[in-house]
This record gives structure tokens, C-alpha cells and sequence, in this order.
């Protein structure tokens, strides 16, 4: 059984990053950049159900920038056999993404699809289900648990004040939650293996598939700045503040 | 700024100095910052939990040098010390101690890899694997010598004082060893033991391979140090113990064919150096932006503000040395000893400074063993001298550069 895992290059979510002068969008000249953590959680699984020999073959893929090649190798030195990336320079949207990843799809024949739940960077949250409607297969999106058994997938599914579990024919589209599991470090023996694996690079236009960019950005601004306490002179006061500003009592 | 700057490695680089320093930011520094106490242990084997060593083994970096056929890791070779410096800078800025446990396994491999018959590269390489608590050794240091004395003067006055000598198949070693990272706990020794007295130390010193349970091999003492405190630092007694021949590395020029490695330990010793130092920058910049004195926060403090430009500019200045080094051993540049000499003493003196600056900056803070900064200012001091004293390495930057005219030996010690 092969897996196909889609990964998405993205700002390190752990950096602070600021707008352009100009307002236009984020400075990411100099940021520094990594694999969307949900993705990793994503390729993580993948790997592991190729070690506990459900799958066969863990394919990455992604649809980005000549850089994102870095991100894949990445995801060979966490163990897949095998990168792609579907070079572009533009902005990609989740259903530019969605159209990529259905024509990989058709090319390769995964029989499972693992993607992140989101990217961290303009958390959309829409790929998976865009990719599970293109293909017409079955989807399980937040999924906290994964067993695959034949031809049928079960998912534990995070929903909104508890979990869910859905059976699933494959193929089938699965993306990741935090809790799923947690990612291995890519070794240093493996980095340097990684560099062995193949890597291929296609355009948009082999799949007769032009990005778009559908999206019009009309503003950005930062988070407010967050106001400076103040010293309250009495318990009194205090009270009296957390009751009228604050609204935490009554 | 501070950290290496990206466009300078190569993509595997990149991604190693990722690896190390999110096992590090997940497992090193939060161990370091809530177990301080652990480094006051007075039983050495329980200070560093097996825990972080068996940590350090997902992301393969105790075994750097190891060749790929045993599991190990090959690195590009020529990038290979600019990528030793890269990684230990990064381990150090959680641990300086972890990195130099780590760092001994890296140097001893190599010369395993070069220098050990196949049939013990078999049966050491598999072992080293398999254990995350294996370590090796590197035994030079004497009671009566080391960087002081032999390692800049070749005559025979100034040899070393234990000695090995070949009888009946075995060679037989007698001597005394001290000052050995890891000496403590390591399993695996690589011993260093005049083995010609007429001559001069680079043409009359040899190298062994001894297994720690070597009849006439005694582990003395753990030698307690200022800093750099999860690597233990040990004292080695050898009363006849006997090795088989086939345990001779290198006969007579141990040292001259060691000297490759010898380079690389420089630049490992400088970058590691660093990382106490990056370390010292990122803990005193999150202070002085939240810390507040006088209403406002310390960085807005002018006086607080040049202490941190003088720290981030020496770091800038060490690195920039470092890089410049590490490049010139990869590429066998002539200039390579003297650049190396010169990272190393000028990374210890520099790192000084920021850890200085870095107390001073924490106020009574800085002086609190719970704060994490102190330790930070003792792990600086150990670099001064080990692998060669602040003199020491700029008599031989000197030796180096004027060789006929600098750097006479003094005479017989009576």
C-alpha cells in the first residue's frame, strides 16, 4: 500500500514574524522556515505504519517553491522513500493545492492520503476536504487516531467536546491533529541518507494545471499591542476594578 | 545575527543544526534549567541522567564519525569539520558538558575509523552502537605535562612520562593519565604512551586501543571541575596492563598522524565555546526585554543596552574566526594550525566576556545557582585551558608562524 503526504513549507511558527512596510503582507525575507507541524505529524504516521509493514512506499509531496525541496528532504530524512514537488512561485491556495495533489493522486494511486489538519500559516484548514471532494473518496479530517486494517481505515476523529470514530473505505483522505502522535526528530545518520532519496521536480503545466491566485488580500495589520497594567493602591480599588474594567466579578 | 547565518550551509547542514537544536530546546535546556542541583551530585555517575544520552541517540549525534557501514554517520568529508563545529555549537548551547561527552566519542571514532585493524572496527563499532551510554576516551593529559610542557617542545627531555613497551605478543603500559574528558565513565580508551625514549615526542609517542576492563587499567578518580559538569572528567592509573599487539594504533608518530584530528578538536573545542556563548546572549536578551528597573524595561537602559551590543559583536567576531578556521582545515589550507590555535584562544577569551556581561546583566540573579546564568560563567571558564591554556596556544600560534626563531624548550626540568 503506498501513502502519499502532502507538506507544506511555512514560517517557523516558533519566530516572530512582522508585516511589510507597506502593509502588503509578511516579511519573510530573512524567517526562518519549516515543515507546517501538522504535516510532520502527518509524515510521522506514514512512516510508522511503513514500519509496522501496513504500507509500502511513503511518498511526500509538495506544491510550492524551489525551497520547499528542502522541507521534503526534510520528510525523506524522517524516513519517506520519496519526494515530489510541483514547483511554483505563487501564493498557493487550498484549492490550487487540492488540484495538484488529485492530479499526483491520479499519477501515483495512493491508497491513503495523509495531509495536515491545517497550516499554521493562514490556518485555512481546507485542503484535505477540498482534495477528498476533487478525488470523491472518503475523508476524516482532525483525526487523533489512525489504524488501518485491509481495504478499511478506522479514525478517531477531535470533534468539539469529545471524539468521533468513522470507518473508511480506501482510498480514503486522512489529516492530522496534534494528538495523533508526536514526530521523531530527523536523525543525523538519516539527514545524510535523506540526500541518497529520490527528489523530483515537475511543473504545474506537466498536469495541465495553472496556480492561480484566487484570493485577494485586502488588508493585514499586526495584534494590537497589549496595553501596560497598572498598581492598584488598595484591596478595595482592586475589587472595584475587577468588578468595572475587568468584568471578572459581579 | 548570533546564530550561524543560514546561507552559509548547505541544505544537510541546515537540517542537522535543526535536529540538534530542537532535541536540544525539547530535552537538554529543560533538563539543565529545572535539575540545577544535579550538577552538585557527588556520585558523577548519577549526575546526567541516562535519559538525555539515550535522547541524544534520536537524533544519531554520539555517533558522528562512526562510518556509515556501522551504522554510523558519514558526513561530507570535505565540509566535515565545519559541520563538527556546527553541531557541537548547537549541543553546547544547551550543555556544555553533554557536548563534550558527545564531542570525545566524535575524535576517538575517527581515529578508530583510521587508524584501528578491521577486526576491531568490528568489534567496537557494533558496541558503540548499541549502547547509548558508550563513551570513549582520549588519554594524552599527564600529572607532569600536557599543553604546558610536551605538546609544544619536541625533544626527549619533555616525552611523555608513561610509557609502553612490547613483551611477549602484549605491549605492556605503565604510566599515570589525567585531565580525560570522559576518563570517568568512558568503555573504550584510546591511550597515548612514549614507546622510544632517544627521541623527541612526535617521533616516540604511540597510540592503543584499551577496553576499560583491562587488567592493570585502574579508574582512580572523577576529577571535580568548576564547570562543564556533566562530563566527567577522570584520572587513569596503569600498573603493567597489557594490550595485544594487535591493539597498537599508531607506533611512534601517534602524534604527527593524529594530527589531523588534533585540528578538528580545536575547532570542535572553539564552537562549542560559542555555544555558551549564544546561550549566554539568548538568556540575558530575554532578560533585559522583560526585566523592569527604574520603570522601564533594562534594555531601554543605555548602560544595559552597550553590554548586549558587546556581546552579540564578540560572538559575531569568534564566529566569523571559527568559520574562517574550520574552512581552512577542510580545504588543508597552510594557515590551518596557526587559525585554529587563534579560534580557540580567542573564542575563550571572547565567550569570557559575553558570560561576564551576561552575570552583570542579571544583577543578584546572575549570582543564583537556580538561575542557570552562573553555571553559564563557570562553563566559559573551563575553556581558558582545557585542550591547551590561553598561552599556551598563542606561544604555538607564534612557534607556528616563526618557526625558526620562537619557541625554544627551556631545558631538563632538574
Amino acid at each position: 500500500m503506498k501513502i502519499l503526504v502532502a507538506i507544506k513549507r511555512v514560517a517557523d511558527p516558533n519566530v516572530k514574524v512582522r508585516l511589510r512596510s507597506d502593509g502588503s503582507g509578511l516579511d519573510l525575507a530573512a524567517v526562518k522556515m519549516t515543515m507546517n507541524p501538522f504535516d510532520e505529524i502527518a509524515v510521522e504516521e506514514a512512516v510508522r505504519l511503513r514500519e509496522a509493514g501496513i504500507a509500502s512506499e511513503v511518498v511526500v509531496v509538495s506544491v510550492g517553491p524551489e525551497k520547499a525541496t528542502e522541507t521534503l528532504r526534510t520528510a525523506l530524512a524522517m524516513g519517506a522513500d520519496r519526494g515530489l514537488l510541483v514547483r511554483t512561485e505563487a501564493t498557493t491556495e487550498p484549492l490550487a493545492v487540492a488540484k495538484a495533489l488529485s492530479a499526483v493522486a491520479g499519477e501515483e494511486q495512493p491508497a491513503l492520503i495523509l495531509l495536515g489538519k491545517q497550516a499554521v500559516d493562514d490556518d485555512c484548514n481546507q485542503t484535505g476536504q477540498m482534495l477528498a471532494a476533487k478525488l470523491g473518496w472518503p475523508q476524516a479530517t482532525f483525526a487523533s487516531q489512525l489504524t488501518v486494517n485491509g481495504d478499511r481505515a478506522t479514525v478517531i476523529r477531535e470533534v468539539d467536546g469529545g471524539s468521533q470514530t468513522l470507518a473508511l473505505a480506501l482510498p480514503a483522505i486522512v489529516t492530522a491533529d496534534l494528538r495523533l502522535n508526536e514526530p521523531r526528530y530527523a536523525s543525523l545518520p538519516n539527514i545524510m541518507k535523506a540526500k541518497k532519496k529520490p527528489l523530483e521536480e515537475r511543473q504545474p503545466s506537466d498536469y495541465g494545471l495553472v496556480i492561480e491566485e484566487r484570493l485577494e488580500v485586502v488588508r493585514l495589520e499586526e495584534p494590537p499591542t497589549r496595553a501596560a497594567g497598572i498598581k492598584v493602591k488598595s484591596v478595595a480599588e482592586l475589587v472595584e476594578r475587577l468588578k468595572t474594567e475587568a468584568g471578572v466579578l459581579a | 545575527m548570533i546564530h550561524a547565518d543560514d546561507g552559509s550551509l548547505s541544505q544537510e547542514q541546515r537540517m542537522m543544526r535543526d535536529s540538534c537544536r530542537a532535541f536540544v530546546d525539547d530535552a537538554v535546556t529543560p533538563f539543565i534549567r529545572s535539575n540545577w542541583q544535579r550538577e552538585w551530585d557527588m556520585s558523577p555517575g548519577e549526575r546526567l541522567p541516562r535519559s538525555i544520552l539515550e535522547g541524544a541517540e534520536t537524533i544519531g549525534v554520539r555517533t558522528l564519525g562512526v562510518p556509515e557501514a556501522y551504522g554510523g554517520v558519514d558526513l561530507e568529508r570535505e565540509t566535515e569539520v565545519r559541520t563538527f563545529a556546527l553541531i557541537s555549537e548547537e549541543i553546547a548551547r544547551g550543555d556544555s558538558g553533554l557536548a563534550d561527552k558527545l564531542v570525545q566519542n566524535w575524535k576517538v571514532s575517527i581515529l578508530l575509523r583510521e587508524f584501528a585493524p578491521k577486526h576491531l572496527q568490528d568489534k567496537w563499532f557494533p558496541r558503540l552502537l548499541a549502547d547509548p551510554q558508550f563513551l570513549l576516551a582520549h588519554c594524552l593529559t599527564e600529572p607532569r605535562g600536557a599543553s604546558d610542557r610536551w605538546l609544544p617542545y619536541n625533544v626527549p627531555e619533555a616525552a611523555m612520562h608513561t610509557k609502553a613497551v612490547l613483551k611477549d605478543g602484549h605491549w605492556v603500559i605503565n604510566g599515570r593519565k589525567q585531565f580525560i574528558s570522559n576518563g570517568f565513565d568512558a568503555s573504550l580508551y584510546v591511550v597515548y604512551a612514549n614507546t622510544d625514549t632517544s627521541v623527541g615526542m612526535l617521533q616516540g609517542t604511540s597510540s592503543f586501543l584499551v577496553p576499560r576492563d583491562t587488567p592493570g587499567l585502574t579508574v582512580t578518580k572523577c576529577n571535580e571541575t568548576m564547570g562543564c559538569r556533566f562530563m566527567n572528567n577522570g584520572e587513569l592509573v596503569f600498573e603493567d596492563c597489557r594490550v595485544p599487539a594487535d591493539h597498537l594504533l599508531v607506533q611512534n608518530t601517534a602524534l604527527g598522524s593524529a594530527g589531523q584530528y588534533f585540528r578538528a578538536g580545536k575547532i570542535i573545542q572553539a564552537a562549542k565555546n560559542l555555544g555558551v556563548g549564544v546561550a549566554c546572549f539568548e538568556r540575558t536578551a530575554d532578560y533585559v526585554q522583560n526585566y523592569v528597573q527604574g520603570g522601564r524595561i533594562l534594555i531601554k537602559h543605555q548602560a544595559v543596552a552597550l553590554r548586549l551590543a558587546d556581546m552579540a559583536t564578540r560572538i559575531e567576531a569568534v564566529r566569523a574566526l571559527i568559520e574562517r578556521a574550520s574552512r581552512a582545515v577542510d580545504e588543508g589550507h597552510p594557515d590551518m594550525d596557526v587559525l585554529c590555535n587563534m579560534a580557540k584562544v580567542y573564542a575563550s577569551e571572547e565567550i569570557m566576556k559575553v558570560a561576564t556581561h551576561a552575570l552583570e546583566l542579571h544583577g543578584g540573579n546572575g549570582a543564583m545557582l537556580e538561575f542557570g546564568i552562573e553555571k553559564l560563567f563557570r562553563d566559559a571558564a573551563i575553556f581558558l585551558h582545557m585542550d591547551a591554556t590561553v598561552d599556551v596556544s598563542r606561544m604555538k600560534i607564534i612557534k607556528t608562524m616563526f618557526p625558526a626563531t620562537a619557541g625554544k624548550y627551556a631545558g631538563p626540568e632538574n
